[in-house]
């Protein structure tokens, strides 16, 4: 019994190292952020404007919310049905076989391709691929970047929900199927809510990986101050701007950064949760 | 169709028809679905050959990055671009194996403690707190590194601060991995485990952990995947080294810092296909390594 | 239980294994030979002067075996980390104003190491380079001349057939000394530009569109037909398709972004403490669009318990950086080296740097 306490106290810990984590990059963030709230008040998180020139500096992070939140919940939108269908794929149908163990390691590799090299590969070869399409902005663009943001996604809503799928209980299957189930009926009455909790998770790290993502969408989305009028229009998320930036700001402008990266907390913080309440409303 | 399917359609009536028709449409689009979802990393993958695969040669593992005057010199006079990224495949290791030592038992642990005390308001917390430092940019938590490690514990870039910034990018995957994968092993099995009287910690290390294995693997590759591949947590951290370094203390390169430092060379820029290549490459070893381990379980 | 505790012991001591600065890490350069530790030197900075510094100081490392790690993180996060006493030096495209250099923690010094044009470039199919005035300039860039077809283009450019194609501007998205040295340039020239735009590493742009770094501006600019726009000049060959243009500079003339003729707007004064943007210098041959980049240290080096052979390596590297081997290096990756002046005045300055009141070199 000692040592189950024992236990439990070093999961505690391990736990609370998390909130320790977290605390201190909040506070760091808020020191240097302060400046910045200092002067605008509340008025930074919805103002759109952003003037860096000396003299008349001006900053607001509105446009930078706008695109981060639209680019990576259309990058989550597009990579759902291709990331569900490949776990349904590997997890369930063709559930360890050859074909099933291939798809999964070229899905793997997705991760490993560095962001820079999305950003690269986006650059070169779908951007000529989207102006062609028509677009006026030299196929940059908020749509460009959530095509790119959902590829590099695909991987972590895949990866975690294919596990959970396949770690269904037979027993439980095999009962519907006796019944006289389809497949279809199966999965949707059986895996699916058995595996909810895990494939649900999976996405929010996707969308999580998505709204963090900086070097991909910096080469992609055409880095414009103005707030986007569309999805074909150029934009510019929190974190690309502060990948942009960080390297020649100072003062003001620095703080503004931080307050930016402080704000991205606040905004996957409540992506987060909407999201988690409109699952528990479909429960 | 074939005529087995079409005899036990026209058997089936009315609704049953349906389920049937219902069935094999899903199943078509699952499997459409998943080979498009396969189809970038071809696009990816054969670009990065076409450009990086002449790149590598044994140099390419052996030696440190050229500059820019030796990468001109040698190409004017025909040759190709000379060096490796020896440097930055030191420095990778070393800094996801530290992070590694740091993230992936603090994140087993945190991941436990989620599936035990599931609903509690506290785990809530932590879980929400988890989820929300997965949607930290990278140049955020490289800023924080930068403040915490650089200024004040190395007082210089070094591989530790960078390291640093890595593990806690590993982290919240590896924790909702864990916690959901345990979810998912039938209880019965830690009863059971509980019922013959073996103290916790045993049953966490001797049963679940194994039974789990596979899916735990699944959040620590994707968790390593997704740091070897990093540039702008590093650029404040890790700063570069033109040497094969593996002190702590000092700064040290990385295979994507190196890529960046390419990409802004105009006589280095075709390193970049090269140097991403061999990350991918990194990755699928990492991952065909993983799935052996479960296999050789099963 | 064991197990765990082995497990912690074997990752702690791997840890301390690596870890222990005292010991001599193992570091090769290219030919394969150890060499001692001894001293090693970290600065990080502007990204335009990476691969003359990355490679001059390869060169360092092969000839002392002293290794100098230099980080791309742009020129104000060089600043920030000098500020914070974790680098030896920086490197910065843009001098540090007098606000500025009162912020830092004590006096600092800049020492330039070479210049860079800024190329204005643009893609017209089967054109080669055409002639542009400031007034021009300030046209495009601020979007008032639209087309290429415009009339003024042609007549300062007579024999040129310029189609019926639509400008695109490019500037950079990120901040960036090149657009520093760009900007300060524009708004020397015109006043309208001061008023409405400015001077900065970033911009408030009224027209165009925004790419990463210099690849990104020159990889658009290549693939866009009628796109016009402004790149650091060691990316001087990178596209076939773009062309760069001759700009007219203050003494009436158009030149070309060559590298002799930035080295000639560094004849034109400099302050002592050579704090000067060289853009719109007023010499014949000199390219109007060109800038210093400097590396700017400590004047006292004694700070934070650093000894004295650490400033003494620092002085040593930078003070080499002057000589005429590293010099001929810039000039072939298409950076212009130093006017003679300036290198004087560069020594000169290098000498001022002390450690406990004794100058480092001599």
């Amino acid at each position: 019994m000692n040592s189950e306490k024992v236990t439990k106290r070093i999961l505690f810990i391990a736990s609370f190292i998390l909130i320790i984590l977290i605390s201190g990059i909040v506070l760091t963030l808020i020191s240097g952020a302060f400046p910045v709230f200092e002067k605008y008040g509340f008025s930074f998180i919805y103002s759109d404007k952003w003037d860096p020139t000396e003299g008349k500096e001006q900053y607001g992070a509105l446009t930078y919310i706008v695109g981060t939140v639209i680019t990576s919940l259309l990058a989550l939108i597009i990579c759902i049905p291709f990331a569900f269908s490949t776990s349904l794929f590997i997890g369930e149908y063709y559930k360890g076989t050859l074909v099933a163990k291939i798809i999964g390691t070229l899905i793997d590799l997705l991760a490993g391709v560095p962001s820079i090299v999305y950003g690269l590969w986006g650059f070169y070869y779908l951007r000529p691929l989207l102006f062609n399409l028509g677009e006026n902005t030299q196929g940059y663009g908020i749509f460009t970047s959530s095509i790119v943001l959902a590829i590099m996604i695909i991987p972590y809503a895949t990866s975690i929900s294919t596990e959970i799928i396949s770690l269904v209980p037979n027993h439980l299957k095999e009962a519907a199927y006796s019944l006289g189930a389809t497949r279809l009926e199966v999965i949707t009455n059986v895996t699916i809510p058995v595996a909810r909790s895990g494939i649900i998770a999976s996405y929010i790290l996707a969308l999580g990986r998505a709204l963090g993502e900086t070097m991909a969408v910096t080469m992609l989305i055409g880095n414009s101050n103005l707030m986007p009028k569309g999805i074909f229009s150029l934009g510019n998320t929190m974190a690309s701007v502060i990948a942009n930036q960080f390297g020649e700001a100072s003062g003001l402008k620095l703080s503004s950064l931080i307050a930016i990266g402080l704000l991205l907390f606040v905004v996957t913080g409540f992506i987060n949760g909407i999201g988690k309440l409109i699952i528990k409303k479909f429960a | 169709m074939s005529k087995t399917l079409k005899l036990e359609i026209l058997q089936a009536t009315g609704n049953q028809k349906k389920r049937y028709i219902k069935n094999k449409i899903f199943q078509i689009f699952v499997v459409v679905f998943a080979i498009i979802a396969t189809t970038p990393v071809f696009f990816i993958l054969f670009e990065l050959i076409k450009k990086g695969i002449k790149q590598i040669n044994f140099d390419f593992f052996t030696k440190v990055a050229p500059d820019s005057f030796e990468a001109m010199m040698a190409v004017s006079s025909g040759k190709g671009i000379p060096g490796g990224i020896l440097n930055g495949i030191g420095g990778t290791l070393i800094m996801v194996t530290v992070a590694s030592i740091v993230a992936i038992p603090l994140g087993l642990l945190i991941g436990i403690f989620l599936y035990e005390n599931g609903k509690s308001r506290y785990a809530n917390i932590v879980r929400d707190v988890s989820d929300i430092l997965q949607g930290a940019p990278s140049i955020v938590l490289g800023i924080i590194s930068y403040i915490w490690i650089v200024k004040n514990v190395t007082h210089g870039f070094s591989a530790l601060a960078g390291s640093m910034a890595l593990a806690i990018m590993m982290l919240p995957l590896i924790i909702r991995s864990t916690e959901e994968t345990f979810k998912m092993i039938p209880n019965s099995i830690k009863e059971a485990g509980l019922a013959l009287g073996i103290p916790y910690h045993k049953i966490l290390l001797k049963i679940l952990i194994p039974t789990g294995l596979s899916g735990l693997l699944t959040g620590i590759l994707l968790a390593i995947s997704r740091v070897i591949g990093e540039t702008a947590p590093l650029m404040l951290t890790a700063l570069g080294n033109p040497t094969l370094s593996f002190n702590l203390n000092k700064p040290v390169d990385a295979v994507p810092l190196l890529i960046w430092q390419f990409y802004n060379d105009p006589n280095l820029v075709d390193l970049v296909w090269s140097s991403s290549l061999f990350l991918v490459f990194l990755v699928l070893v990492l991952n065909l390594i993983s799935k052996r381990i479960i296999s050789k379980r099963k | 239980m064991k197990k765990l505790v082995l497990f912690g012991i074997v990752s702690i001591g791997l840890m301390s294994f690596v870890g222990i600065g005292g010991l001599n890490p193992i570091k090769t350069n290219e030919v394969g030979t150890l060499q001692g530790s001894g001293i090693s030197i970290s600065a990080a900075g502007s990204t335009f002067a990476g691969p003359i510094y990355k490679a001059a100081f390869g060169k360092y490392q092969a000839k002392t075996g002293v290794t100098v790690s230099y980080g791309l993180t742009g020129s104000g996060a060089g600043i920030t980390s000098l500020k914070d006493k974790v680098v030896d030096f920086c490197g910065s495209d843009a001098f540090l104003s007098n606000d500025d250099m009162k912020k830092m923690p004590s006096e600092v010094v800049h020492i330039p190491t070479c210049s860079g044009a800024v190329d204005i470039v643009y893609n017209l199919p089967g054109i080669g380079s055409i002639n542009l005035t400031p007034a021009l300039l300030t046209k495009i860039f601020m979007g008032k001349t639209t087309n290429w077809n415009d009339a003024e283009l042609k007549k300062l450019n007579p024999k040129t057939k310029f189609p019926n194609l639509k400008i695109t501007v490019v500037y950079r998205s990120d901040g960036s000394g090149t657009t520093a040295i760009f900007s300060d340039y524009m708004s020397k020239v015109s006043e309208e530009w001061k008023t409405k735009i400015g001077a900065g590493k970033t911009l408030n742009w009224p027209v165009g569109m925004g790419a990463k770094g210099n690849p990104g501006v020159a990889g658009t600019i290549g693939s866009t037909d009628g796109a016009i726009g402004y790149v650091g000049s060691e990316y001087a060959e990178l596209s076939k398709k773009i062309s760069f243009a001759a700009i007219q500079n203050k003494a009436g003339k158009f030149i070309m972004p060559t590298v002799d003729a930035v080295s000639a707007a560094g004849k034109s004064d400099i302050p002592a403490d050579t704090r000067v943007m060289e853009t719109n210098s007023a010499e014949a041959k000199a390219y109007p669009i060109s800038g210093f980049t400097w590396i700017i240290l400590y004047k006292n080096q004694n700070y934070n318990g650093r000894s004295l052979a650490q400033a003494q390596e620092t002085v040593k590297l930078i003070d080499w950086m002057l000589n005429p081997e590293v010099q001929g290096m810039a000039k072939q990756l298409n950076y212009a080296p130093l006017p003679a002046k300036v290198v004087k005045m560069a020594k000169g300055i290098l000498r001022t740097v002390t450690y406990n009141g004794k100058a480092l070199l001599k």
